[in-house]
């Protein structure tokens, strides 16, 4: 089927194979001549098949583009196959140059005869027998391709903020200088979370006329994906509200570890034992700190580290804070005796040996411990000489460690997004993707995400907005993933293990008809549904074991 | 058998492998001709046809290779993919199959040098291991 003007065209695929000689780089190993020798000569393999092969200079090249998109018209190519370099580099490239034609983009495919050939298989026979099979397999498989077709989805550029903390608010704040329209949720009765002191974007925040503050509520349901979704609010007096934004913003902060969970601190209610962030806020609300009989301490000891080999991590923050806050209490009542018992300080950044210098020069005793312990209004401080000492305060601050918010869990749940081995919000990834997680349009900021200081919040809030602004654009639609699963509902049983084994919550029962479907704007074509299916259900597109296939028996021929 | 070359399939995650077997690329480091890549977007998606089918179809050794655990592009499906593999693995025994032949291993976008350690390391396996008995049974 190798000639022309069969009146055949309906039933003729034209298949163009175009070799991409990366100057010597594949041209240098693979005789490229051989491998459009070899293809041809058995190309009456392919039924009802007619090729087009060629080889090219650079085919990324402004030129080279110009050359097969020419080559696709002129030869009306109904497939394309281009051999060149890693799909990596430029798969969206030759994409690119198949949408400015009539052909599919999904009806071409890119072979890696550079990475996995020339570069890689010594010798250049052998080399080049290598690129005919790969070439030979993404014939066969781009005849097995399906067209497949973008649907851009409106958007709404607003978003969600969970948590009116120093991180919530700032969020809000970037978003609404973009003249956004922000929904501000706080669980409490007032802004400005646990971050200690009166931060001035709180009274920005309250005025913001694109800010819309919702006091004592919670998030309580929420469907959909970036750019839509619809969220559910609930009030603590019973009330609920639906409202839809683009993205949500988690930024519902933190809690502290109960400093009695070690085992090696114990006190009871009546005792004067206050936890850091505690006391941090007494001193900026009355400008000291008093007992409860309404004296002033003579004595009072900062304990760091507490609850740090509990939970199996340093906070990072609380030696700078502890150290602050004695350094503050000895400014506003220097004939308060303070000390402050740590075992290691960890006093990163610039400004670190700065805070400790503050603390020495204001007069804060400094103890270095191997090991504290606290029975009432007693320390037991175990010295690095071996020797211990007893010795009581009229107060005492613990520094407890910085442990995940309660609602953590459900709200996790709800989004569908992990936690990390400590139970905060996990990040999409730790380097490319700090702020997102694996649900698009839910992002992290703040100590929601792990301990840090107000400073980092505020960058991560300001991450979280630049993603919102820039994701999300008023005006513009987005292109969801199109490389997705569908459902045969033919042979779905309603089985439900695709729905449990989707980390993205992409698949739900419709229980009237018995079967799942997808959600195919939520898909990210992973693939994990379809080995789960025990029908063979499910297909996941571009990706489909019919396809595959066609790869591994010609590299078995 | 000493003009045995094995055929070999390693199936690789997009976002780890595949990447990783660029970076061997570009990196030029010598990879045996026998071992062909396909590429998948996520080893969670090898599901047991594809493994098997790939054996009768004449594969003497297959690879599946994608990120390390905790590191998954969708967040966990590499612990799905390692959880089918126990199950194929017994299941290879009862064909008569070594289950040697099947292996399934993490290789991160950073680990080029990992990839080809990986790779020859397995086709010699495969190479002493000798065709794979679906080949030669005269069962079959």
């Amino acid at each position: 089927m190798s000639e022309t003007g069969t009146g055949k065209t309906e039933m003729t695929a034209r298949v163009g194979v175009y070799l991409c000689e990366c100057g010597p780089n594949i041209a240098g190993k693979i005789d490229l001549d051989k491998v459009m020798a070899d293809i041809l000569s058995e190309s009456d393999r392919y039924r009802n098949v007619e090729l087009v092969i060629r080889r090219y200079g650079f085919l990324c090249s402004g030129p080279g583009k110009q050359y097969l998109e020419d080559e696709i018209k002129e030869n009306g190519l109904t497939h394309l196959v281009v051999a060149a370099c890693s799909p990596r580099d430029h798969d969206s490239t030759f994409m690119g140059v198949c949408a400015r034609t009539d052909l599919n983009p999904y009806l071409y495919r890119i072979v890696n005869i550079r990475e996995q050939c020339s570069w890689v298989i010594t010798d250049p026979e052998e080399a080049t027998e290598r690129a005919a099979t790969y070439i030979r397999g993404s014939i066969s498989r781009v005849l097995r391709q399906s067209s497949l077709f973008e649907k851009p989805l409106e958007i709404n550029p607003d978003a969600v903020v969970i948590g009116g903390g120093a991180a919530g608010m700032e969020a809000a704040l970037a978003l609404s200088s973009d003249l956004r329209r922000v929904f501000l949720v706080e669980k409490s009765a007032s802004l400005g979370g646990g971050c200690g002191i009166t931060m001035p974007q709180e009274k920005a925040v309250i005025e913001d006329p694109n800010v819309d503050i919702y006091l004592e509520t919670q998030m309580s349901s929420v469907i959909g994906f970036l750019g839509n979704f619809e969220i559910g609010l609930k009030s603590a007096d019973g009330k609920d509200e639906e409202i839809t934004a683009g993205a949500i913003i988690l930024a519902i902060g933190s809690d502290y570890s109960d400093p009695q969970e070690s085992g090696r601190i114990s006190f009871s209610e009546s005792d004067e034992v206050h936890i850091l962030a505690e006391a941090e806020r007494t001193l900026e609300a009355a400008g000291d700190l008093k007992l409860r009989d309404g004296t002033m301490p003579e004595t009072i000891a900062v304990v760091h580290c507490v609850g740090r080999e509990e939970q199996g991590y340093c906070s990072g923050v609380c030696c700078s804070s502890s150290l602050k806050l004695a350094a503050a209490i000895r400014r506003l009542s220097p004939e308060t005796a303070v000390t402050s018992v740590y075992r290691d300080l960890c006093l990163p950044g610039a400004d670190g040996e700065n805070v400790l210098r503050m603390a020495r020069e204001s007069g804060v005793e400094l103890i270095r411990t191997k090991g504290t312990s606290l029975s009432g209004m007693e320390l037991d401080l175990e010295k690095m000489d071996g020797t211990s000492e007893k010795r009581s305060f009229d107060m005492i601050i613990p520094a407890a460690a910085i442990v995940p918010a309660a609602d953590t869990v459900s709200l996790a749940e709800m989004l569908r997004i992990p936690l990390d081995e400590h139970g905060f919000f996990k990040e999409a990834h730790r380097m490319t993707d700090p702020a997102g997680t694996t649900t698009e349009g839910v992002f992290i900021a703040g100590t929601a995400h792990g301990p840090m200081s107000v400073m980092s919040s505020m960058r991560f809030a300001r991450a979280c907005a630049g993603q919102v602004l820039t994701r999300l654009v008023p005006g513009e639609r987005i292109v969801p993933e199109v490389k997705v699963t569908e459902i045969l509902e033919a042979y779905c049983t309603g089985c439900g293990n695709c729905l449990d084994v989707c980390v993205y919550g992409a698949i739900y029962a419709d229980t009237d008809r018995g079967i799942s479907v997808v959600n195919e704007a939520v898909c990210r074509g992973c693939g994990n549904c379809f080995a789960s299916c025990p029908s063979g259900a499910l297909r996941t597109r571009h990706f489909t074991n019919e396809q595959i296939f066609r790869e591994v028996d010609e590299a078995l021929r | 058998m000493p003009d045995f070359h094995p055929r070999i399939i390693g199936f690789l995650c997009n976002w780890c492998t595949y990447a990783a077997a660029d970076l061997a690329g570009s990196s030029k480091l010598e990879l045996p001709p026998e071992f062909t890549v396909i590429r998948v977007m996520c080893s969670s998606r090898i599901d047991h046809n594809l493994i098997l089918s790939t054996f009768y179809r004449g594969a003497d050794g297959i690879l599946v290779a994608g990120c390390h655990p905790g590191d998954c592009h969708y967040g966990e499906g590499n612990y799905y993919a390692r959880r089918r593999f126990a199950l194929l693995k017994k299941v290879m025994e009862t064909l008569d199959l070594e289950p040697e032949r099947l292996e399934l291993r993490w290789v991160s976008a950073a680990e080029g040098n990992r990839y080809a350690e990986v790779v020859n390391e397995f086709t010699d396996r495969i190479r002493k291991l000798g065709p794979s008995p679906i080949r030669t049974s005269t069962r079959l």
